[in-house]
């Protein structure tokens, strides 16, 4: 379904990715964790065409992500992304934040995009706060919009970028709830996210990353038992404490 | 000081025999407002375009866009206008510039005065459009290219909503001074409201009570603007926002 092959970019002077090569299968989860400044999240932001590679090639679904003929509004259609800080659209609805895209992106009527946006906000659980504005949820309330947003597109993989990382503790399980429920139906993930708990109950890849080297790319079951690399154990070590 | 005070110099009848004084200063508020409110009509158009243009990742636009901006806001208005009112006609094509010289030359100078103030407030305007759009959290535009939208409908349906609802006082303060960089508009013989103003003083020798009328018109003027202003602030705030209810 995604494709990274030998993947690199560079501000500048500054290497941030260096031929990261990985995969993500249909119906697969891939965890993608690592240490802060690794560029996990400018990874995932290649994946879909937000940042910019100079060499190598992502495709996703067939389509090849670099190639400036791609048509890349189409192709992020169906992808759904979330993101770290939510980004829900704060003039508009909870619902015309489901049903906006629906009706100018893929032109579906209004009463079809309600519909559907509705079933999805009952799904994460928040069909009461419909009209309500995302400045009056919390955040992980926000959250789960945001992944009903993406869902409401159909999508054939998401994208989720440090997911929980904005959220208060007490938060973050009602957002791992809905990925994890999400996961087990089979939808195609690559998830960047120190959410090792997640990760170790769903996954089926994990991904470490440590200055823009992909350095270990592994089952999961292989990866939390036994990491390659000294990095890794170093890293596995530090957050699993907790 | 032996002033006398004659309010009733408004309802005298005017020099010309026409009109009484008061009429000769409704239409000076007449064009103050026409005026000023076409102009303002042409900066927003020209502004908001400009302003978008000076955020987009084309390095030439946004190029092009600053130059505009930096020319009409760094030549003093007066300047300004004397080139669109004196110099302008003679460098258009000898046929233009004839009919343009020929035609009423209240239609001469309101048009001059127009695009003048017109364009120098675009300039000012795109500024506020353009600092609207940056002070936006940089992550709402990437989510909503991720949900498929082109950069096009990513300004018009996420950006620029949230852009203008922020930039609404700055805006509010634009709509104010175009009204009064009206004045300015005089010097080219337009007969708007501080033009009349002036023009009372010569004809009547009442020059307190014509220059406070012209003081309270702008002020009714202004006032009326800062309340519409307002309401309409208040009427698009997004609730849970901040300054939201």
């Amino acid at each position: 379904m995604i494709a990274i092959n030998k993947v690199s970019k560079h501000y500048g002077a500054f290497q941030v990715l260096t031929d990261c090569t990985t995969h993500v299968n249909k119906g697969e989860v891939v965890v993608v964790c690592g240490p802060s400044g690794s560029g996990k999240s400018t990874l995932i932001k290649c994946v879909n065409g937000l940042e910019p590679f100079q060499s190598g090639e992502i495709t996703v679904n067939g389509v090849s992500v670099g190639d400036p003929k791609t048509d890349l509004p189409k192709l992020r259609s169906h992808v759904g992304m979330v993101f770290q800080n939510f980004e829900l659209f704060p003039h508009m609805s909870i619902v015309e934040n489901l049903t906006v895209a629906q009706i100018k992106v893929l032109g579906r009527d209004k009463p079809e995009a309600d519909e559907k946006g509705i079933q999805l906000l009952d799904r994460v659980g928040l069909k009461v706060q419909a009209l309500k504005y995302p400045g009056q949820l919390s955040g992980g309330q926000q959250q789960r919009v945001a992944i009903a947003r993406a869902l409401a597109m159909d999508p054939i993989c998401m994208l989720f970028d440090e997911p929980t990382s904005a959220l208060d503790p007490e938060m973050i399980n009602e957002v791992l709830d809905v990925m994890t429920e999400l996961a087990q139906e089979g939808m195609t993930m690559m998830c960047v996210t120190h959410e090792m708990g997640f990760a170790k109950r769903v996954a089926s890849r994990v991904v470490f990353m440590d200055h823009g080297h992909i350095v270990e790319d592994d089952l999961k079951d292989a990866f939390f038992a036994n990491p390659r690399s000294e990095r890794a154990q170093q890293f596995l070590a530090k957050i699993l404490h907790h | 000081m032996g002033y006398s005070w004659n309010w009733g110099v408004f309802l005298q009848p005017s020099a010309t025999g026409d009109d009484t004084y008061l009429g000769w200063m409704f239409y000076g508020f007449k064009m103050t407002i026409g005026l000023s409110l076409s102009a303002w009509l042409m900066a927003l158009f020209l502004g908001s375009i400009i302003g978008v243009l000076r955020t987009v990742p084309n390095k030439v636009l946004s190029g092009l866009a600053m130059a505009y901006v930096e020319l009409f806001r760094n030549i003093p208005l007066l300047v300004q206008l004397f080139l669109w009112y004196f110099v302008l006609p003679e460098l258009l094509p000898a046929s233009l510039g004839n009919a343009y010289k020929q035609s009423n030359p209240v239609v001469q100078q309101f048009l001059a005065a127009m695009i003048c103030l017109g364009l120098f407030t675009s300039a000012r305007v795109a500024e506020q459009v353009r600092s609207g759009i940056s002070s936006l959290p940089p992550g709402q535009k990437n989510a909503s290219l991720a949900i498929g939208f082109t950069l096009a409908q990513t300004y018009r349906y996420v950006m620029l909503p949230m852009a203008f609802r922020l930039v609404v006082p700055p805006l509010t303060s634009e709509f104010l001074n175009i009204f009064k960089n009206s004045a300015v508009c005089s010097t080219i013989g337009l007969l708007e409201l501080a033009a009349e103003g002036r023009q009372l003083v010569d004809y009547t020798a009442q020059p307190y009570e014509s220059f406070i009328a012209v003081t309270l018109a702008y002020l009714l003027i202004n006032v009326v603007v800062m309340f519409s202003m307002r309401w309409l602030e208040a009427h698009v705030r997004v609730p849970g926002y901040i300054g939201g209810k």
